[in-house]
């Protein structure tokens, strides 16, 4: 793998940190949320990291991944709903309460998300760090031919 | 040794190459920094670079090992931040050595060339 590789890789780590927050601020903003066209109330969502699919198709690329086993980046392979259940409240006045006046909220824990938001950007910044050394890097290489 | 003899100029080069993958290694493990289950990667730099060294013609391929010793959180991940960023640095300085080695090398060849006018 060359240092412009090395960018991409550092660049797919960049994405998935990136999507792993929005998905964070998703939950934050809807930890309030009563129903939604599924039915029930909003349910807590979580990002599943995994290793990037190797592209097949081109010799370059076969040829890459044949080098490169040991360098695949990294995405978003899945993002899947929490399963616990809605945290119950008594408000017999709410549009969605049901027969007892007992509304479901989603399970939002605001501090675990924060946590993971914080976790995901100092990811993201270790990233950039990574992506500002290989630059560097190839700068250097650069100054070979003058 | 003549200046038409380049083994050092092959030296030079298995040290760039070395240092630039082990580079792409770190940053590697960098972006797997949350992945469940992966292990970090490295490579024995000297070991490889005397091998690389001792076979100048062989092809470039030098054998990735998980890395041992190193504390596993719960989700099977042991990527560790600080030597990471560690290495990072470490890489970086040693591909700008190798490069300013290149360099010096070309220069004298160039101040050799331009004497002789």
């Amino acid at each position: 793998m060359n240092l412009f590789g090395v960018l991409d890789l550092s660049a797919s780590a960049l994405q998935a940190q990136r999507q792993r927050a929005e998905v964070v601020a998703s939950n934050l903003a809807n930890a309030e949320t009563t129903h939604t066209s599924q039915g029930g109330p909003y349910q807590k969502q979580l990002v599943v990291f995994g290793p990037e699919r190797l592209r097949a198709g081109t010799f370059d690329v076969a040829l890459a991944s044949f080098n490169d086993i040991h360098m695949r980046g990294v995405r978003v392979e899945r993002v899947v709903a929490d399963q616990s259940p809605p945290v119950r409240r008594y408000e017999p006045g709410h549009p969605d309460a049901d027969s007892d006046g007992y509304v479901s909220f989603p399970a939002i824990n605001p501090i675990e998300e924060m946590v993971n938001l914080m976790s995901a950007a100092r990811s993201y910044q270790m990233n950039v760090s990574a992506v500002q050394a290989t630059k560097t890097m190839i700068q250097d290489a650069i100054t070979i031919l003058q | 040794m003549s200046w038409m003899d380049n083994s050092l100029l092959n030296q030079i080069e298995s040290y760039l190459h070395m240092a630039s993958f082990r580079e792409g290694l770190v940053a590697n493990n960098i972006a797997n920094i949350d992945t469940p289950k992966y292990h970090t990667r490295d490579i024995d730099f000297e070991g490889e670079l005397r091998k690389a060294q001792m076979e100048p013609s062989g092809v470039f391929g030098p054998e990735v090992r998980e890395v041992r010793g190193l504390v596993e959180r719960p989700d099977g991940n042991n990527v560790d931040m600080d030597r990471e960023s560690m290495l990072l640095a470490q890489s970086q300085l040693m591909y700008r050595l190798g490069v300013q080695l290149l360099r010096d090398h070309f220069k004298i060849l160039q101040s050799a060339i331009n004497d002789s006018q």
